[in-house]
């Protein structure tokens, strides 16, 4: 009998201490997380202004007018470009580089050359557009002083729209590189040595032992890594508009870009909340196909 | 020199030499950083011909910078606390209690990581001004105080510890918030100090939420600031410059001396 009476004291004791520890938790959750998602969804069927009184529920009519829209068409386009090139050179160039550097043997430099690759990851990336659009900078800027000291011809670097996205990709993967290098790396030092041991004495090559082994073993981290650069590269916002803010001629228009401008700028909250929503189908999408794809088969 | 090592010495020194590419547009801002207002116009070397320190003296004297300073202290510094808090208790009543709903709430959790900023961004605007927080310092804490992933993570740093040992501490009649501050939290302290760097970086460095919450000088943070240096100095760059040096090499330094943290954090966040 009293056993059961413990059991029952210490059952609504629990209840007491979830109640009153988890409510204030979940509400913050609900307050600027849940309902700002919902809320962010239904706005895009209204015309929604902060500026007016009024904000009609005008059904499908910002998805129709988006797809009239040439800067929206633009910024979407130059989204794809941006992602679809600086996407896949940085999953190539961490991997190579974490394996670069695990390759070398002394422990020293090792962790120097991480931390060098990993230092600009510490900067504010609203600094380093900053420090990047000074080194851009047509005359007097360090690239242009360079290649005249090398005798050969200046660079529009962010002044000519068919150059513009490319200096902005450039300055990205410098920014942030190191934290998927420092994640490769991570992921390379847990496989077992051992497994290299066993396809050494197998006569694999080292083509076929990276392919056929370290690849698949790495399939967690690389899911991981390319998950979260995916999603992040699909809001890049600061470089954008601190470097360009759009220009020349819309060619660094992204997204991100394009959403923020029509709230803040031009107060379109609702229009914007349907761009915002067109962002969030492509971001959902692709991360459950690579999610799907990308499902580890191995454990060790 | 055996013939195994010249491949080696290549792949060395080809990763020295992106490791200096690295370092490069730093060391073009202190250099700029001391060049003077004259010297910006008409540069025509990398180089300062004549160190000047113009550059600090307007960004000392003509900003409240010690304020912005200030500004982002404090709130990085409460949004990190308030993160490690509520993460690390919901983590526990995830890991380690039943209740009606508990699946479904955590689904949902962890479903809010996906979505984009620029969703949300547009109703927490609205949430906040209609708090009447708008253009100040709590727009940017209060939003800040929960963390979907620093939930998930504690719930998975919780789990491994022993069911035995929250039994015998309440055996002993400890209250169930001191259970858990006393017996749960010193077990979680490596994945607490991983989420603490993360969040606080992540604070420290945010641009787009102060961007669209703050309007006055006097509430900007460091990364405001830094823009602000820039758009009000087009062309004396130098300026902005002097003011990246001074908000950014602390940053380097203090990063320098904890770095074993600040990697090993970011590992454990993303292996797991």
């Amino acid at each position: 009998m009293s056993k059961v009476h413990t059991l029952y004291r210490q059952y609504r004791l629990d209840r007491r201490f979830i109640l009153l520890s988890l409510t204030p938790i979940l509400l913050l959750f609900l307050v600027f997380s849940v309902v700002p998602i919902v809320w962010g969804i239904m706005l895009g069927f209204y015309q929604y202004s902060a500026l007016y009184q009024e904000s009609p529920f005008i059904w499908l009519d910002n998805y129709k007018n988006l797809f009239q829209d040439e800067v929206f068409t633009q910024s979407f386009w130059n989204t794809v470009k941006f992602v679809g090139f600086a996407f896949p050179v940085n999953i190539v160039l961490t991997l190579l580089i974490a394996l670069g550097i695990n390759k070398v043997r002394s422990a020293i430099w090792r962790n120097t050359l991480r931390t060098m690759f990993f230092l600009p990851t510490i900067a504010p990336l609203s600094g380093s557009a900053i420090i990047w659009s000074t080194m851009y900078k047509n005359d007097g800027g360090l690239f242009n002083l360079t290649l005249e000291r090398l005798g050969l011809d200046a660079v529009p670097w962010l002044s000519d729209p068919s150059m513009a996205m490319w200096s902005v990709v450039l300055m990205t993967l410098w920014a942030d590189i190191g934290f998927n290098i420092v994640i490769f790396m991570a992921g390379l030092d847990s496989i077992p040595v051992q497994f290299y041991e066993a396809a050494r004495l197998d006569g694999a090559s080292r083509f076929v032992v990276f392919w056929k082994m370290t690849l698949p073993l790495l399939q967690r981290t690389t899911l991981f890594v390319t998950v979260m650069t995916l999603i992040s590269y699909f809001q890049m916002f600061p470089q954008f508009q601190v470097m360009t803010n759009g220009e020349p001629q819309n060619s660094t228009n992204v997204l991100a870009l394009n959403i923020y401008t029509n709230a803040f700028q031009y107060n379109s909250m609702g229009y914007a909340s349907a761009m915002a929503t067109v962002l969030l189908l492509i971001i959902m999408i692709i991360t459950l196909v690579q999610i799907r794809l990308g499902r580890s088969k191995w454990e060790y | 020199m055996r013939k195994k090592d010249i491949p080696y010495a290549i792949l060395f020194l080809v990763l020295l030499a992106g490791g200096c590419f690295m370092l490069v547009p730093f060391v073009w801002m202190i250099l700029s950083s001391f060049k003077s207002n004259l010297e910006i116009i008409s540069s025509t070397s990398i180089w300062p011909q004549a160190p000047s320190a113009e550059g600090y003296v307007t960004v000392v004297r003509d900003a409240p910078f010690m304020r912005w300073l200030m500004n982002s202290l404090v709130t990085s510094t409460a949004i990190t606390l308030g993160t490690l808090f509520t993460s690390a208790l919901a983590g526990y009543i995830f890991a380690k209690f039943h209740f009606r709903g508990k699946q479904t709430i955590f689904v949902v959790l962890l479903g809010t990581m996906m979505i984009p900023f620029q969703v949300v961004m547009i109703p927490t605007y609205l949430i906040i001004s209609k708090l009447g927080l708008l253009n100040s310092l709590l727009a940017l804490v209060v939003p800040g105080l929960v963390s979907a992933f620093g939930v998930f993570l504690a719930r998975q740093a919780v789990e491994s510890i022993p069911y035995e040992m929250i039994e015998s501490a309440r055996m002993d009649g400890s209250g169930e918030f001191r259970t858990f501050w006393q017996i749960v939290l010193p077990q979680i302290t490596s994945m607490l100090s991983a989420l603490g760097i993360f969040t606080f970086m992540a604070a420290w460095n945010n641009y787009l939420w102060p961007l669209i919450v703050l309007n006055d000088n006097e509430k900007m943070t460091v990364p405001l600031a830094l823009v602000f240096f820039n758009s009000k100095n087009t062309v004396n760059y130098n300026v902005s410059m002097s003011a990246g040096v001074l908000i950014m090499i602390p940053v380097f330094i203090v990063f320098l001396l904890f770095q074993r943290h600040f990697i090993k954090g970011l590992t454990m966040t993303g292996m797991k």
